[in-house]
């Protein structure tokens, strides 16, 4: 447009003179026509002013390469010393027991934040949000715990973890890693299994010969006891409840741990056990109501473990064995004899390739200090893995209980699961 | 041990997840910690570990930055050591690149002084294994006759130098097995030499 101006400046005086009649001007005229010039001078010149002005205001592309260079000098939003990010799992589902009508259901929608400082230190808490029966929406904090690296063989995790009993728990029951729908029997809440624990443990693994390690040892508040009656005369140990304190009831701490080997790559073996008091803080009576009880004698609590896992290719088969047991009470309300808790499972899981296809078979046995708990169950699934971590699974149980006990009822299991 | 959800709890769960969810779209980058850890070793130890508890994750399902917190996540589950998770993830952070389907450009570079069975070792070893039946399933089987070693070495060359992912493999192999360093010539001498050790 400047350009434009600059060639119209001699055209636009060139036609002031034609315009003019031929005869000699007077003086009149040539004042009239330098007047003209003039004021055509000065709007040229404003004109110049603007497109100076507006020179200034645009881009170029030296002014873009500028911004770039600039921009990739900036690291500090590239590189963070702090990082987050949210993973977990997430599953919806349909179930139906033998002589009752089916339901949909979602299991459960647990985000997993992980808040990172470089590589010395780790905040990792998992949320657990449920729909219940009546619709309501109930929330858990399944862990929550600050892991300080200490050095490449050792972490310390403080907090509320997982407990590291055993594979299931710690490691296996998110719906898109679990390759049946249910927990095996005793692995769930208030089984024979611990599921949670508040404290501190030290975890890590190290190379042995040409073997390999892991390990995972800790103190914590340990758990509290069930106790029913149904006369206040006689009582007996009904539950045990793992799922970590914020206190301690008997004040006395648990100790526990696991040590996993693995001789070859394709197989580890692992054992664990835990140690220490509990003591009865829930009391149910015939009206079904738990009432919370204080100052009961500390019992004993003890549980063993042994674990395997074994994988070749497409074939996985894992099993895992727990036990706890409970000591009597001679004194108190709640004064009664031991009891043990006992469930063992193996599971073989093979996938169709090149198809998505999956196969899985699992047999529990579950003995319960409560009779109306046992059950041997036969589980078999069927999978469809749409990615490796969004997956259709069907599952058919073949539970042998006590007769009228609700877990004698065989179910059909049906859930999508997908992991984040 | 369940709560139902207060009014305030609901809150408190929302801001929670707003705040993260606003820092997740943090763009990849390359980060100076961990130290670099090796890649070969960590191929290994990705197809030794991970398929213990859970299907394995293709590399590119996630950024470099989110692969750092997941290894370390993983480093306190599975009882890896330090060196292990280094590994991993400079395993995981060089192979999470996407796929390209190109033709095989004459690539000039010279080739390493390095032999195919050296290169085999250090770079393929981990996911197609000693014995070149895959180390994992879903890893084409290279002593199979009618398998992957009976297409055209053109077809070959292409897929080893542009990444590869099989039907039913849990993730790809990604371009140059993920070891930009190989030229042309080194690519070329792998395939000779699966042709010789694993062909019928």
């Amino acid at each position: 447009m400047k350009q434009t101006l600059m060639k119209l400046k001699p055209l636009a005086l060139a036609l002031c003179v034609a315009s003019l009649p031929l005869p000699a001007y007077s003086a009149d005229n040539l004042d009239s026509l330098r007047n003209t010039v003039e004021t055509l001078k000065k709007q040229l010149e404003q004109v110049q002013k603007q497109l100076d002005e507006q020179d200034k205001a645009t881009v170029t592309r030296a002014d873009l390469e500028e911004v770039r260079k600039e921009a990739a000098s900036a690291n500090e939003w590239k590189s963070p010393n702090t990082l987050v990010h949210m993973a977990g799992y997430a599953d919806v589902g349909y179930a139906k027991t033998e002589g009752e009508d089916g339901s949909f259901g979602v299991g459960g929608f647990s985000p997993i934040f992980h808040f990172q400082y470089r590589d010395l230190v780790m905040l990792e808490s998992e949320l657990e949000f449920e729909v219940e029966d009546d619709g309501e929406t109930s929330v858990a904090l399944e862990y929550l715990t600050i892991d300080f690296f200490l050095n490449d063989y050792v972490t310390l995790v403080a907090g509320k973890f997982l407990s590291p009993i055993g594979q299931f728990r710690q490691n296996l029951h998110p719906s898109w890693i679990n390759k049946i729908v249910s927990a095996p029997p005793g692995f769930g809440h208030d089984g024979a299994a611990p599921t949670s624990e508040l404290g501190a443990q030290l975890r890590g693994g190290f190379p042995l010969g040409g073997m390999r390690t892991n390990f995972a040892v800790y103190a914590g508040n340990g758990p509290e006891l069930n106790s029913e009656t149904e006369d206040q005369v006689e009582f007996e140990l009904e539950g045990v409840r793992a799922e970590g304190f914020g206190t301690d009831a008997d004040e006395e701490l648990v100790y526990g741990g696991r040590f996993g080997l693995l001789p070859i790559p394709s197989l580890e073996i692992g054992v664990s056990g835990v140690t220490g008091k509990a003591t009865v803080t829930e009391l149910e009576d015939e009206s079904g109501l738990p009432e919370l009880v204080l100052d009961e004698e500390k019992r004993d609590y003890r549980v063993y473990g042994a674990d395997f896992n074994f994988s070749y290719r497409s074939l996985g088969v894992r099993g895992e064995y727990v036990k706890t047991r409970v000591g009597s009470a001679n004194t108190g309300i709640t004064a009664s004899g031991s009891a043990t808790w006992e469930s063992w499972y193996t599971q073989a899981a093979y996938k169709f390739l090149p198809t998505k296809w999956e196969g899985v078979v699992r047999y529990t046995d579950f003995d319960s200090a409560v009779d109306a708990q046992d059950v041997q169950q036969w589980a078999f699934g069927v999978n469809y893995l749409f990615t490796s971590n969004f997956m259709a699974k069907f599952t058919y149980e073949l539970n042998d209980g006590e007769n009228g006990s609700p877990v004698d009822d065989n179910r059909f299991l049906t859930q999508l699961a997908y992991g984040f | 041990m369940k709560t139902r959800l207060t009014k305030q709890l609901k809150t408190t769960v929302a801001a929670i997840s707003i705040g993260a969810s606003v820092l997740l779209p943090l763009p990849a980058a390359a980060f100076d910690f961990p130290e670099p850890g090796d890649f070969a070793s960590g191929s290994k130890a990705w197809a030794e570990n991970c398929a213990r508890c859970h299907n394995i994750r293709p590399a590119n399902e996630l950024r470099d930055d989110q692969w750092l917190t997941t290894v370390f996540h993983m480093r306190v589950r599975a009882g890896l050591t330090g060196q292990e998770a280094r590994d991993i993830l400079t395993f995981l952070q060089t192979s999470n690149v996407a796929l390209v389907q190109e033709p095989v450009r004459p690539d000039d570079a010279p080739a390493s002084t390095l032999s195919g069975k050296e290169i085999y070792q250090q770079t393929c070893i981990a996911c197609h294994g000693a014995d070149g039946k895959g180390a994992f399933a879903g890893v084409p089987d290279f002593t199979d006759p009618q398998g992957r070693l009976s297409k055209s070495d053109e077809e070959l060359l292409k897929n080893v130098q542009n990444g590869f992912q099989s039907p039913g493999s849990p993730m790809a192999m990604p371009p140059r097995g993920g070891n930009s360093a190989l030229t042309g010539g080194d690519l070329q001498k792998v395939i000779k030499y699966l042709h010789s050790e694993f062909g019928s």
